[in-house]
């Protein structure tokens, strides 16, 4: 942090020298170039672009999209300093709602926005500054897929969430607007994770989960929110509750969710429940758990140890969930033009190109391209058995050539999405049943 | 009691010992009332307000309390943390006792005093995070121990009761905060004057009789501090029993952790509210067995 | 181990000795899977079995980190650490003091302190960021961190204080000053020495607690972050055995560092005794 400001205060010295002037002229220039590229600041007055590199943007988010390397790369291409800062869902909002002031690129889940648009804590963005806001995939801005199908609606669907009437708005907008409250960053479809070599059949229901067959080797997430929600699938699967919305539930089946996890508890059917993605990988990867919701990257870190773990693409489809990054309200002036620039900066590729490498899914995937081999974008995107080794983006070996994705291309994932993770009206009742089932 | 200054070139300011009192007490009452002082109303506050489901409104309503208590849930959470206190001191005071009367009455240098307590501190070193992680590899089904309890022929199957059960967050409680009864323990056994135990084995009392009835009384200050924070720390716990546990099981305030992370800070203030009454009405009662505050007051 | 004064050791010695080493080898024996994997070879994870062995993580621990700032992050944290071993050591040690005399108010702060060390500290946390928030104040690390952090290690420090005051003689006092030593003096050369050993505790206690807080420290430490924050951080992704190097790391220095301490005032309280002969090797200290 020291190291960024003396920088700056380098920087703002030499212009002011007048052989720094010349400098300071191609500096402005080469910004001027790669703002180009992006195409958002022409027109702003050359006197912006100069103040712009005294700019410092803080970006606040989970550590699977708050990334260093994307910040340092988005530093170098924009002139002006992002930061990036690593907390947990729960400190994530705590903080967005009790001290704003600490954040200035808020990188959070699309449900946050109930919490957070109701609150005034973030500022919508104006579609029109937004380049490549057509090119985003319609789930988000139309909630429904490329064919026209409607996206579940179960959970909060990000396109519930997507629209305000405009700036101060506390109400989200039915349909779009031309005031985007996030612009999605990372996203995914989540379902069981499973160890072939200690299930040793076929998994393709999420019933599995409460199977007794697995009984003592299962888990799911204990976030209550995502917890119950995958409880809820496994639930409907098994034929007990007919949710009317798994994502929005009423009183009646909550009690009736916790009653069965409760049952479930006490029979011993889970090994633990795991709160972090780390935990998640270490349950798989220990053989504490063979069947375990988890996420798409979570797998593929057990496999890159050498333990067998597949992706079990499910017939009542996939739990989804999305991120989603907004300026804060405190942003304004320069701050603000620089917020837009580094976010059309985001969208642009190498973020999506790099998120890709880990399994996540990004804004706009066609952008993504232009930072994949080609063979990297077909596994990862197109469902096609890799070619030669898939690498992370920190050029580890992750796959094998002719491995195929599990559950394969972008829309046979994506696609298939039952619900999204979610707030329900309920949830301080909800947390409440859910306290009652780690008591019980 | 304090005898007025006659010293040869001592400042003339004299400082009655009431003010000295209160100069000395002034720095940690600052600090209290800026930093939990000012914030506990906050949270108190908070407990009166109304939640929406989404914000807290402010209101000076007592729903979020009649809900504590009127709910069966709190019942089963404070049965299920007690007995992780109760357990965990029992076994921590057994621990800290000894070890703080090894050290005391048997390690006679200084130097290997220090020594000996240092090794006991280096592992707090290392991130609590990080050590919890570690337990998986150390307890888990194909862990460590399970390793070595198969290989030695003790058991054929691993066994699963040692990790995300109640065991594993007891036993994991008493590895955090054994040291918390060691060092109070320790500190008011130095104070014990080594010619009293002399005496008393000169006088021809056994080694449990000396322990029984001389270093027990003389040390029920350290014991009483040392039960404090062990059942204050317990009380408070939400992120040992998360890990340990698997998140299958809870504690008080891992349901109030659960909705701050849903930002329900109406309820969770209430609930750290009753909670705050409740330890300190077991603290109370700690202190009444043995008041800590007369053993040092001339 | 230096020799008993009576010459022959009794029999609970051993019995405790070896209490002691259990009870130690309970303290370390986890932490022995720290050790160990910290060695896994480069594509190795936090978990058994061993993928190879090699010093990939320390390596990788030293040099850039994919996620967060570690570096930063432990800096932090040590500084942090050390503020509050200071002042609690300087705090809690006066405010002893004055608990050796009956004044007005006397309860109110002794029960001001045990509540806060009774309040859950994630509310404690989320009380002074509200505060703050309230006040328009921003939070930093160093301010309200600290002072978050300081409501949890002053009632410790106190509280130990007490434990180290108990039955304290009086009678050293006197004697000082009978002989005319200020109270400055006497607090200086007579009290202070006596309390020595508590205060190693009380400043153990404040770093400990300090360098490992967690709920207080997490609304409170405004944009950055501390180190058990960072790592929490970090484990909602792929995290690396460069977590256990860590580990592995703070322990070897920690001993080293102890080692170093302990051996020079081993060597001079050697050189001190030599002149006077053995007899003083054996001799206690107060």
């Amino acid at each position: 942090m020291k190291k960024g400001k003396a920088k700056t205060a380098g920087q703002r010295a030499r212009t002011q020298t007048s052989t720094g002037r010349r400098r300071f002229l191609k500096t402005a220039a080469l910004t001027a170039g790669a703002a180009a590229t992006t195409g958002l600041i022409d027109g702003f007055p050359l006197v912006w672009s100069q103040n712009i590199k005294d700019v410092k943007l803080m970006q606040v988010g989970g550590s699977y999209s708050a990334i260093k390397d994307i910040a340092d790369q988005a530093t170098k291409d924009l002139g002006f300093k992002v930061e990036m800062q690593t907390a947990d869902h729960s400190a994530l909002l705590n903080r967005l709602v009790t001290q704003p002031q600490t954040i200035d690129i808020a990188d959070i889940e699309y449900f946050f926005q109930l919490h957070l648009i109701k609150r005034g804590t973030l500022q919508p963005m104006e579609e029109k500054k937004i380049k490549l806001w057509d090119k985003v995939v319609p789930i988000f801005t139309k909630g429904t897929y490329p064919d026209g199908r409607k996206v579940s609606d179960q959970g909060v669907l990000p396109y519930k969430v997507q629209y305000v009437s405009g700036p101060g708005a506390k109400e989200f907008a039915k349909g779009p607007t031309k005031w985007i409250t996030g612009i999605p960053t990372v996203y995914n479809a989540d379902t069981l994770g499973i160890r072939p070599d200690l299930v040793k059949r076929k998994v393709e229901s999420w019933s599995e989960l409460l199977n007794p067959e697995w009984k003592g080797k299962t888990s799911i997430v204990s976030v209550p929110g995502i917890g119950i929600m995958d409880a809820a699938m496994a639930i409907e699967a098994r034929g007990d509750i007919k949710y009317g919305d798994k994502g929005n539930m009423t009183k009646a089946e909550i009690d009736k969710t916790i009653d069965i996890l409760k049952a479930a508890k006490k029979a011993g059917q889970f090994r633990a429940m795991w709160a972090t993605f780390d935990e998640s990988v270490n349950l798989m990867a220990s053989g504490e758990t063979i069947v375990q919701s988890m996420w798409s990257p979570a797998v593929t870190a057990v496999r890159s140890r050498g333990i067998p773990c597949y992706y079990a693409p499910l017939k009542e489809g996939y739990r989804a969930w999305g991120s989603c990054i907004a300026p804060m309200a405190h942003l304004k002036g320069i701050q603000l033009d620089a917020a837009y620039e580094y976010i059309n900066w985001y969208m642009s590729g190498w973020q999506a190109g790099f998120i890709a490498k880990q399994g996540y899914y990004s804004s706009v995937p066609e952008a993504a391209k232009k930072f994949m081999t080609e063979d990297e974008y077909g596994y990862w995107y197109e469902g096609k058995p890799a070619k030669g080794e898939i690498k992370d983006p920190y050029g580890n070996v992750m796959e094998k050539p002719g491995a195929v994705r599990d559950g394969g291309a972008f829309w046979d994932r994506m696609g298939k999405v039952a619900c999204w993770n979610t707030l329900m009206d309920e949830n301080q009742y909800m947390v409440k049943k859910w306290n009652e089932f780690l008591a019980s | 009691m304090q005898s007025p200054d006659r010293t040869r070139g001592a400042r003339p300011v004299k400082v009655s010992p009431t003010l000295t009192s209160y100069l000395q007490i002034g720095p940690l009452l600052l600090v209290l009332l800026l930093f939990f002082g000012i914030p506990l109303l906050v949270v108190i506050a908070y407990s009166f307000f109304q939640f929406d489901g989404l914000d807290s409104v402010p209101a000076f309503d007592f729903v979020n309390y009649i809900d504590v208590l009127t709910s069966g849930v709190t019942l089963s959470l404070y049965l299920k943390t007690l007995y992780y206190a109760v357990v965990v001191w029992a076994i921590t005071l057994l621990i800290g006792f000894t070890v703080a009367y090894f050290l005391a009455f048997h390690v006679q240098s200084l130097i290997w005093q220090m020594a000996l307590f240092l090794l006991c501190t280096v592992p707090f070193w290392t991130s609590n995070i990080i050590r919890m992680i570690s337990w998986i590899p150390f307890l888990g089904r194909n862990g460590i121990f399970n390793n070595a309890l198969i290989g030695a022929g003790i058991t054929q199957q691993p066994l699963e009761f040692l990790l995300f059960s109640d065991f594993a967050v007891i036993i994991a409680y008493v590895h955090l905060f054994t040291l918390f009864m060691i060092v109070p323990i320790f500190n008011a056994m130095a104070r014990i004057d080594k010619a009293l135990i002399e005496a008393a084995r000169d006088g021809g009392a056994s080694g449990w009789r000396i322990i029984w009835d001389i270093v027990v009384p003389l040390s029920k200050t350290g014991i009483a501090l040392g039960s404090i924070f062990v059942v204050t720390l317990v009380m408070g716990d939400f992120f040992v029993v998360k890990v340990m546990s698997g998140s299958q099981s809870a504690s008080i305030a891992m349901a109030m952790s659960n909705q701050i992370a849903m930002v329900q800070y109406p309820p969770a203030a209430a609930s750290a509210v009753i909670l705050l009454i409740v330890v300190s009405l077991m603290v109370a009662a700690i202190l009444r067995v043995v008041d800590v505050r007369k053993e040092i007051a001339g | 181990m230096q020799k008993l004064q009576t010459g022959k050791r009794p029999l609970s010695f051993y019995a405790l000795s070896v209490f002691f080493g259990l009870f130690v080898l309970f303290l370390y024996g986890p932490m022995s899977a720290i050790y160990i994997l910290s060695f896994q070879g480069p594509t190795g994870g936090l978990t058994f079995p061993m993928r190879g062995w090699s010093l990939h993580w320390f390596d990788a621990l030293f040099s850039q980190q994919r996620t967060g700032d570690f570096a930063g992050a432990f800096t932090r944290s040590m500084i942090l650490a050390v503020m509050a071993l200071l002042l609690t050591v300087a705090i809690s040690v006066v405010a002893g003091l004055a608990f050796r005399r009956r004044f007005v108010g006397a309860a109110f702060v002794f029960y001001l302190a045990v509540a806060s060390l009774i309040m859950p500290g994630l509310l404690v946390g989320l009380g002074v960021g509200l505060t703050f928030q309230t006040l328009g104040v921003q939070t930093k690390w160093f301010a309200s961190a600290l002072g978050a952090q300081l409501t949890w290690t002053l009632p410790f420090g106190m509280l130990i204080m007490f434990a180290v005051l108990s039955r304290f003689d009086r009678a050293y006092e006197e004697a000082a000053r009978d002989l005319g030593a200020t109270n400055w003096q006497i607090f200086l050369w007579v009290v202070l020495p006596i309390l020595f050993p508590g205060m190693i505790a009380v400043a153990l206690f404040g770093f400990t607690l300090s360098y490992d807080e967690f709920p207080r420290t997490l609304l409170t430490s405004g944009a950055a972050n501390t180190l058990p924050m960072e790592i929490w951080g970090m484990t909602t992704n792929v995290t690396s055995p460069a977590l256990y190097a860590l580990g592995t790391v703070t322990t070897l220095v920690s001993f080293i560092a102890i080692a170093l301490a302990l051996g020079s005032i081993a060597i001079i309280q050697w050189r001190r005794s030599r002149p006077v002969g053995n007899v003083s090797l054996a001799k206690e200290q107060e």
